[in-house]
């Protein structure tokens, strides 16, 4: 067994997590009805970046337990015409967050939770443009060392996020439909023949299970996606190969999250693209589904070349983290 | 006792759109013909596509052009359009239908409103015909630009070209519109014309292309050619009442504003052909029951006859002709589509006189300057590139302005 026993609280997603801990001190009473629900805030009491917790909240809207209101954010429960808004401190409320959850929480560790956090800004930030990374603001605003900076910053450049100018100032995006569809040429090559290189190594149970997997209240073509890359492309025996897909599809995956919190429709198609795909693999027919996956990436650049357009009515101002200027 | 008598509250459709479309007169007629009412929010482009696309709650009917539905139609705030249930769809032009008024003349680079016009399977737009529409096309004009003919001649019609929009001799004179699927399009038209920067396709920038364009427009902002950026036809015509400008951008019904006010002041005819838009209503997501149905009233009330008189006097062609050449005078007719000499002095939408006895329309016959399409207004892939590139150009003029 190459596999650690972990617990099962520590193996969810984080933003399952969060959700978890909002629903539960909503029940509670903690959060009473009327509260208004904003992500920063959230962001800063589970300690983590923004996109879980805007996962999160999405869930928690699903299952009509927040609402959105004419204002930022979300409100807790369903607002009518006598409902009066709370606006105040979440941190002051004294939620209840269980030791377990707590400790599922920070398992990841500083330095893990501060990578993910500016990989997730940074990626999530090359739709809006050109920035310049400014490594003292980096340090104070996550309150880490000049040596976590430098460490984030050259483990992102090596996967390819962010580059050094001509004078040495670290550079992030833009993110072009140029490099997308670049970016998606790449993949249609390097995926089937992952997906072919993986075959003798996938459990077939699993795809299986994937392939009749229903509607999840999440977004489920990217939960979809995340599995097609772990229990099938990912097991080829090529660490560089898979290393190389990773990078390719980093800034592809996060301006998808990043247009999904912008509350871009979800793709209804996609999922049971996935679906067939799994079906296909299931059967071991690794051929057709390497095809079939072929196909999909091309409909997967043209949709995602149309959602970048729509980016250009999002003003960039209000998704800025500080330590990222704009240069163009 | 007595009974107090029923209280009808009037029905209302509101329709979100821009001076283009959304006219006092229209409104007024079309409360007349249809029996509800009708709330009208005029916005100017940019802040219109953005409102369409983030508070789809905010409107019943979105009132604009066939380029941005890239912006508004993926955002999901729009549901598809039954061309069953729109009377006149038989009389929808060959331009909207199938890319151009024949099947022989040039489409022009960029969008056609025919590649955003059918509903696809998997919710996607484009060509392959089908029942279903994103948006019903109505007005649609070819867009040049004007120039003052004491700066340029009077003798140069057949040379007019979009390289005048940078010619040194209207330095610190000139002015563009500051919508970036429409403004970048007359900016690049001039820099190809003056051999500054090629595109490969024009209608589909790449991003050396869009910096290489800004470049330039930057150089020519630092040397003082630019006086400032305007968002409506009323804005742009005004700038040339007040003597502003000797160049610009320019929108049909701001000549017809200016009507004898300032005659040196001439639509031009470029050699390069015509910057074309086609304009359109598309239903909200989510619209439903009795406004669903006041708007497919009000969208095949658009296709009458009457509006589109009203559009043809303001400069704009519509997507039916015959009922339009029904509801228009012969004259009327003969000169804003026949291109033909004015044979009275002729009224604009408010009955002000915009045409004077005599005059011929810049361009000739609809069906002439419909041939003469060099680019349509487009959304292009890297837009969200563009158009940031774009406002930062735009700021920057406004602020060497103040």
């Amino acid at each position: 067994m190459n596999k650690l026993p972990r617990n099962k609280v520590a193996m969810q997603k984080r933003y399952e997590l969060i959700s978890e801990v909002l629903r539960n001190n909503i029940a509670s009473g903690r959060l009473p009805t009327g509260f208004v629900l904003l992500e920063g805030p959230i962001a800063d009491l589970v300690q983590s970046s923004r996109a879980p917790v805007q996962m999160a909240l999405r869930i928690l809207e699903d299952e009509k337990l927040i609402s959105r209101f004419d204002g930022r954010g979300f409100v807790v429960g369903v607002p009518g015409p006598q409902t009066v808004l709370i606006r105040g401190d979440v941190t002051a409320l004294d939620l209840q967050i269980s030791g377990e959850m707590d400790e599922a929480l920070q398992s990841r560790g500083t330095w893990q939770l501060v990578y993910d956090q500016v990989e997730e800004a940074i990626a999530s930030s090359l739709i809006f443009g050109e920035f310049r990374i400014i490594e003292t603001e980096l340090g104070e605003h996550l309150g880490v060392s000049r040596t976590v900076v430098r460490d984030v910053l050259s483990r992102l450049s090596e996967r390819g996020l962010i580059r050094k100018n001509q004078s040495s100032h670290w550079i992030a995006g833009p993110l072009t439909a140029q490099s997308v569809r670049e970016r998606f040429a790449i993949r249609s090559i390097l995926e089937p023949a992952a997906l072919k290189l993986a075959a003798p190594h996938i459990d077939y149970t699993e795809v299986g299970r994937l392939a009749r997997k229903t509607e999840s209240p999440v977004d489920e073509a990217e939960d979809f996606e995340v599995a097609l890359m772990e229990t099938c492309i990912a097991k080829a025996r090529n660490v560089e190969l898979i290393s190389v897909i990773r990078s390719i599809q980093l800034p592809l995956n996060a301006a998808n999250r990043a247009l999904t919190a912008l509350g871009l429709p979800r793709d209804r198609f996609a999922a049971d693209e996935y679906r067939s795909l799994f079906g296909l693999i299931e059967r071991r027919l690794i051929d057709p589904a390497a095809d079939y996956l072929e196909n999909h990436l091309k409909l997967m650049a043209q949709k995602s070349l149309a959602r970048l357009k729509i980016v250009a009515v999002v003003s960039e101002a209000e998704h800025q983290v500080p330590y990222l200027t704009k240069v163009r | 006792m007595v009974q107090s008598p029923a209280i009808h509250r009037r029905r209302t459709l509101r329709v979100l759109g821009t001076a283009v479309t959304l006219l006092d007169q229209i409104k007024e007629q079309a409360q007349r013909d249809l029996g509800f009412d009708l709330e009208f929010e005029v916005l100017d482009f940019v802040l219109c596509q953005g409102k369409a696309a983030l508070s789809p709650q905010a409107y019943d009917i979105y009132d604009q052009c066939f380029h941005n539905l890239d912006i508004v139609w993926f955002w999901g705030a729009l549901q598809p359009i039954d061309t069953e249930r729109i009377t006149a769809w038989d009389k929808v032009s060959e331009l909207t239908k199938r890319g151009g008024i024949s099947r022989y003349a040039w489409r022009g680079h960029g969008d056609a409103p025919v590649k955003k016009l059918y509903v696809q399977p998997g919710d996607s737009l484009g060509s392959e015909q089908g029942r279903f529409i994103s948006m019903l096309p109505t007005v649609h004009n070819l867009d040049s630009f004007g120039y003052d003919a004491r700066v340029f001649g009077y003798s140069e019609r057949h040379r007019e070209s979009w390289a005048w929009l940078l010619d040194p001799r209207a330095k610190g004179r000139v002015a563009l519109v500051d919508e970036p699927a429409i403004g970048i399009f007359d900016a690049a038209l001039a820099a190809e014309a003056i051999g500054e920067v090629a595109f490969a396709d024009i209608g589909n920038m790449t991003v050396s292309e869009i910096d290489a364009l800004m470049v330039l427009l930057e150089d020519r902002r630092q040397k003082g050619f630019f006086r400032t950026m305007w968002r409506t036809a009323l804005e742009a015509g005004e700038l040339v009442r007040k003597n502003h400008v000797d160049v610009q951008s320019m929108w049909s019904p701001a000549y017809g504003d200016l009507s004898g006010e300032v005659p040196h002041f001439l639509e031009a005819v470029p050699i390069e052909g015509y910057r074309a838009w086609h304009g359109g209503m598309s239903l909200r997501h989510g619209l439903s029951g009795d406004t669903l149905d006041m708007a497919y009233e009000y969208m095949n009330w658009w296709l009458s006859g009457w509006p589109g008189a009203v559009m043809a006097r303001q400069g704009y062609y519509m997507s039916v002709l015959d009922p339009v050449k029904a509801s228009l005078g012969p004259e009327e007719w003969a000169y804003w589509y026949g291109g033909n000499e004015a044979q009275a002095d002729l009224v604009g939408p408010n009955g002000q006189t915009v045409v004077k006895l005599g005059a011929r329309r810049s361009g000739g016959a609809y069906w002439d300057r419909a041939n003469r399409i060099a680019v349509w207004n487009t959304v292009m892939d890297e837009h969200n590139y563009a158009a940031r590139s774009w406002d930062r150009f735009v700021n920057r003029v406004r602020a060497g302005q103040a």
